[in-house]
């Protein structure tokens, strides 16, 4: 009886509640406001960024309400579409710098005056390029990112070895010198490289010469994968990965985070984004010691040619105004709000490279960041052509990679068929 | 027998309703509007909700419509052209027919554990049977979202308890066994899984029928000297037929269908070898933008579907149909 | 007697291995969720809590939107439940003690809506609540899952319906009481374990969703349970201690409805299985 009683109230409640925000909807479109999907690492990784831009705008616009919405990977892609088909986009949307092209290519953004924006003749090129299509601008670059070699000092002494490696040979040498030392612990990598981290893989591809895909004079793309000089950059990291690496065959960098087992000893080095260096330490991730720092480094993965860095993929995040979105003059603001020296400098700082260069010397003088704006100087960055999302999300190169490391193919065969398939959606009609 | 539940029957075996006499109150209220005004609210919220998509959904299967056409609300008509794509794509056929296996294997495992422990529970005293009853539903009342985090993480490859436990056990060396590098062992740890959340349904259904078989009629037969598996397999299952015939359909389609567990066992991105049917839909309309070819393949996966569970759905229809 | 005790000891060790199979990967959720970072990712598994922490609990309740999303989650479950018993009720109605033109049709109808794919149907059904001004609005996703929930809410009460003996109906008609009300007073109570169980099955439905939850809810303080969990596994970290906290949280409500009503299924669910 009493449950019932209780039953009864709670769907009362329920149905008030549902019908108080069901009216609450429709007075709220009324006002003025400005909706922003940006992704969740704002809201983790640097809220105070966000908060000084909304103070900004707010200043600027005052009364006028700001709807941020944190999104995940995951889903705000079928968000965004389902959004643009019934017309209801939000007015600043932010995207990976590999997903872009497909966008502007369809027609989702609105198109952009770059002087309009702060920093705007200092952007990373790199992600000024994603933000471009036919000559015109339809983004604003938000942040990028760059990976290097995370460390253990203590190991690396410890295996004798004396200084940081100069050329991939000496890299590769220490790196068996670290196996010989550690490797009878069965859960040890002297360099930790998940299988499917396909940044990794193609950083190897660049660094010899090779090129995920190019296109030809006809304007039709071909997928290179297959070509002598990626080949042989993908057989080198084979072998290197069976020689160095335990890690998981089978997932991608984000399973578990490396940041984890380097945290609990198991492994020597791996290659990580600025922001992975904090996590070690997280409770919630790591959970290393405060004292683990001192035994922590940094560096750029040298190349096969002595004195070089191998390129970097320059991943990062660029904000748009769709196309349908109804308040575009505020997501403009808003955009130059957030994207200004200001709230740059707080991205920069927790572990980022801010979108112009006039910030690349934030983390000059922290010695966990340094290395990585290092890095950065030389880069690569995915085909340029608006259906390589495609190639992304159908995970092929990860699948490659996975048939490559496991030995189910050979370097030749799977990267023939891994390129077979990168020219087909390349080239299919959007 | 009949009225000492005072209420029965989901599924009334046909041989009981001839024997009765028809119901006053339904002569009564046979003919008028009553009937119609009944079902009316359900089927406008049905028809609300899916009547519209449905049609738009069939439509856009006749279409060219990629984020292109997204944007612009406008397809290109190209006629059946995306399904004669499907049916003339090997892989399609491959998808089909590993939703298929699938299907099978994870509904027939579901049947028989459910079923299995439905008869332990009958044999187990009063607490223990509480006790297996109370681990049921703690699994049944697990979300799919929780359950597959659980998951996930019991088979993490660096500090997965699984992996410990069967190198402890002497299984064989687990340490770093990666579940999803072979095919074989990745789609057994998904059938696991779905199986693992489908079991607290099956067998719970099961054993509230298993209470219902009527004492004397299993003691006659134990007093005829029948074994105990015939007992149950001519006296007890042909009485559960009406429980198990909407068991095994609502299991087809719910298996046929399994879209969650896999989605997110493999972290959104699934390889080829692990696509069933919901899964090619939704990657070709959402990460190809294919959007007219995905709903073609959500088409013929729902007559795929229709034509596998034919027998069944008959059935369902048949005891619907009765009174 | 002693084959009969051995018999017993071996069921009810047969009984304990199944116990602890099924249990135990809620078993590894609560008690991660009680570890410590450093018992989590031991290099030898930690069985035990045997240091008990809330501090995931705690990081799990602080992450935004939590509170927002629990009352998200409640409202939408009790709206779809209550609305299906409803519907429900009344369409069960019409099948059990009616024969009507087209009523094979909408049996035909309620089994054939559980075929359709609900993945497939994202941007239609967005569309369509989208012109009705239903996106983003916790409304649009209660009459989604209520179409979904329909289906098997009314096949079930149809069969509780079916068992109300009628010697009851005729003995009400018999008091004089108007034909309905009296139909309506005499058969409530009767199917009362039925209704408990369908609700425990729209509860579970409507609670477990998360595609078309994750996708039709923009707003972070207007999503559901489910949602806010899968959002812990973002790009940068899947945090195993909070997750599992979240987790446990995330199940709890619906272990607390099945306490509620626990006497109450055994006895639904058997009435409304078979009849005897």
């Amino acid at each position: 009886m009493k449950f019932r009683i209780i039953a009864a109230v709670v769907l009362a409640a329920a149905l008030a509640t549902v019908a108080s925000t069901a009216t609450g909807s429709i007075k709220r479109a009324t006002a003025q406001s400005v909706t922003v999907w940006v992704m969740t690492d704002a809201q983790n990784g640097w809220p105070g960024a966000i908060a000084a831009a909304n103070a900004q705008f707010q200043q600027q616009h005052p009364g006028v309400n700001i709807n941020i919405q944190y999104q995940t990977w995951d889903t705000v892609l079928q968000k965004f579409d389902a959004a643009l088909a019934a017309n209801d986009a939000p007015d600043v949307i932010e995207l990976g710098n590999t997903q872009t092209a497909k966008y502007m290519a369809a027609g989702a953004f609105s198109s952009l005056k770059a002087k309009n924006f702060p920093n705007s003749s200092t952007w990373l090129s790199g992600l000024k390029s994603s933000c471009t299509y036919r000559g015109k601008l339809y983004c604003v670059p938000y942040y990028a990112g760059a990976r290097a070699v995370i460390y253990r000092k203590d190991m690396y002494r410890q295996a004798g070895i004396k200084k940081l490696p100069t050329s991939y040979a000496q890299w590769l040498a220490d790196g068996k010198k670290l196996m010989k030392k550690f490797g009878k612990n069965p859960n040890f990598s002297a360099f930790y490289e998940p299988g499917q981290n396909w940044y990794v893989a193609t950083t190897f591809v660049e660094d010899w010469g090779g090129q995920l895909a190019v296109q030809q004079k006809n304007g039709k793309w071909k997928g290179t994968l297959d070509s002598p000089q990626a080949v042989k950059a993908l057989t080198i990291f084979k072998s290197m990965v069976r020689k160095l690496s335990r890690a998981s065959k089978s997932v991608d960098e984000a399973h578990p985070f490396p940041s984890i087992p380097f945290a609990k000893g198991r492994m020597a080095s791996f290659i990580g984004n600025g922001w992975e260096w904090p996590y070690v330490f997280d409770p919630k991730g790591g959970a290393a010691p405060k004292s683990f720092a001192k035994k922590m480094g940094a560096y750029p993965m040298p190349s096969h040619i002595k004195g070089k860095y191998m390129p970097t993929f320059l991943g990062g995040s660029d904000l748009g105004i769709p196309i349908s979105a109804h308040n575009k003059a505020l997501g403009a603001d808003w955009i130059k709000a957030f994207t200004g020296t200001q709230s740059e400098t707080l991205i920069a700082k927790a572990g980022n490279i801010a979108n112009t260069t006039k910030l690349a010397n934030v983390n000059a003088h922290n010695p966990a960041l340094a290395p990585f704006a290092r890095a950065a100087k030389s880069s690569w960055f995915v085909p340029t052509s608006p259906n390589w999302t495609n190639v992304e999300n159908s995970h092929l190169l990860k699948q490659m990679l996975t048939a490559i490391l496991t030995n189910q193919k050979s370097v030749a065969a799977a990267t023939k068929s891994a390129s077979k398939q990168i020219t087909t959606i390349l080239n299919a009609s959007s | 027998m009949s009225s000492r539940s005072p209420a029965a029957a989901a599924a009334v075996p046909e041989a009981r309703i001839s024997r009765r006499p028809r119901r006053p109150l339904v002569s009564r209220l046979r003919s008028g509007a009553a009937p119609y005004l009944l079902i009316l609210p359900a089927c406008v919220v049905i028809g609300a909700v899916l009547g519209y998509p449905l049609y738009f959904m069939g439509h856009l299967s006749l279409e060219h419509y990629g984020l292109f056409q997204l944007i612009r609300h406008q397809g290109e008509w190209i006629g059946l052209k995306n399904y004669s794509q499907i049916f003339h794509d090997g892989f399609f056929w491959h998808v089909v027919l590993r939703s298929l296996a699938f299907t099978a294997a994870a509904v027939s495992l579901t049947m028989v554990f459910g079923t299995l422990i439905a008869l332990l529970l009958v044999q187990l005293g009063t607490k223990m049977r509480v006790l297996v009853t109370a681990g049921l539903i703690f699994v049944w009342a697990t979300p799919v979202v929780v359950a597959v985090a659980v998951w996930s993480w019991m088979i993490d490859f660096e500090f997965g308890v699984l992996n410990w436990l069967l190198t402890y056990l002497n299984v064989g060396n687990f340490n770093h066994h990666d579940w999803f590098a072979s095919t074989l062992s990745g789609w057994t740890v998904i059938t696991s899984l779905v199986v693992w959340g489908a079991i607290p349904f099956v067998t719970l259904m099961v054993y509230a029928g298993l209470t219902q078989v009527p004492k004397e009629l299993v003691e006659a037969a134990t007093t005829d000297g029948a074994s105990s598996w015939r007992v149950f397999r001519d006296v007890t299952v042909p009485l559960l037929k009406p429980i198990f015939v909407i068991l095994i359909s609502l299991s087809i389609i719910w298996d046929f269908q399994v879209f969650n567990q896999i989605w997110l066992l493999l972290d959104g991105q699934p390889p080829p070898q692990y696509f069933t049917m919901s899964i090619y839909a939704f990657t070709t309309s959402f990460q190809q933008s294919q959007y007219g070819l995905g709903s073609a393949i959500a088409l013929v996966m729902v007559a795929i579907l229709l034509i596998v569970s034919f027998v069944y759905i008959r059935e369902m229809v048949k005891i619907g149909d009765a009174e | 007697m002693s084959s009969k005790r051995s018999r017993r000891i071996l069921w009810n060790s047969v009984a304990l291995v199944v116990f602890a199979v099924m249990v135990f990967p809620v078993y590894w959720m609560v008690s991660t969720a009680f570890k410590p970072g450093n018992e989590i990712f031991a290099n030898t598994p930690v069985w035990f809590p045997y240091h008990p922490t809330l501090s995931n609990f705690g990081d799990a309740i602080h992450r935004p939107h939590f509170w927002a999303d629990v009352k998200n989650s409640l409202v939408i479950v009790c709206a779809v439940v209550l609305m299906s018993l409803v519907l429900a009720f009344l369409a069960a109605l019409a099948l059990a003690k009616f024969r009507f033109y087209g009523r094979k049709a909408f049996i035909v109808l309620i089994i054939a809506v559980q075929m359709i794919p609900l993945n497939a149907l994202i941007i239609p059904i967005y569309l369509v609540l989208s012109k009705a001004n239903k996106v983003n609005t916790l409304s649009g996703v209660i009459v989604t899952y209520l179409t979904f929930v329909l289906p098997f809410t009314i096949w079930t009460l149809r069969g509780f319906m079916i068992g109300v003996p009628r010697d009851l109906e005729e003995a009400s008609q018999v008091d004089g009481t108007t034909r309905f009300g009296a139909f309506l007073r005499i058969l409530l109570p009767l199917i009362g374990p039925g209704l408990v169980a369908t609700s425990i099955f729209a509860f579970i439905q409507a609670w477990n969703e998360y595609i078309m939850a994750a996708v039709l809810l923009h707003d972070p303080s207007k999503q559901t349970l489910t949602v806010w969990l899968a959002s812990f596994t973002g790009d940068r970290g899947t945090a195993w201690g909070p997750l599992m906290a979240g987790a446990t949280l995330t199940a709890l409500p619906v272990v607390i409805f099945f306490v509620a009503v626990q006497r109450k299924i055994a006895f639904g669910l058997t009435a409304g299985a078979v009849r005897g």
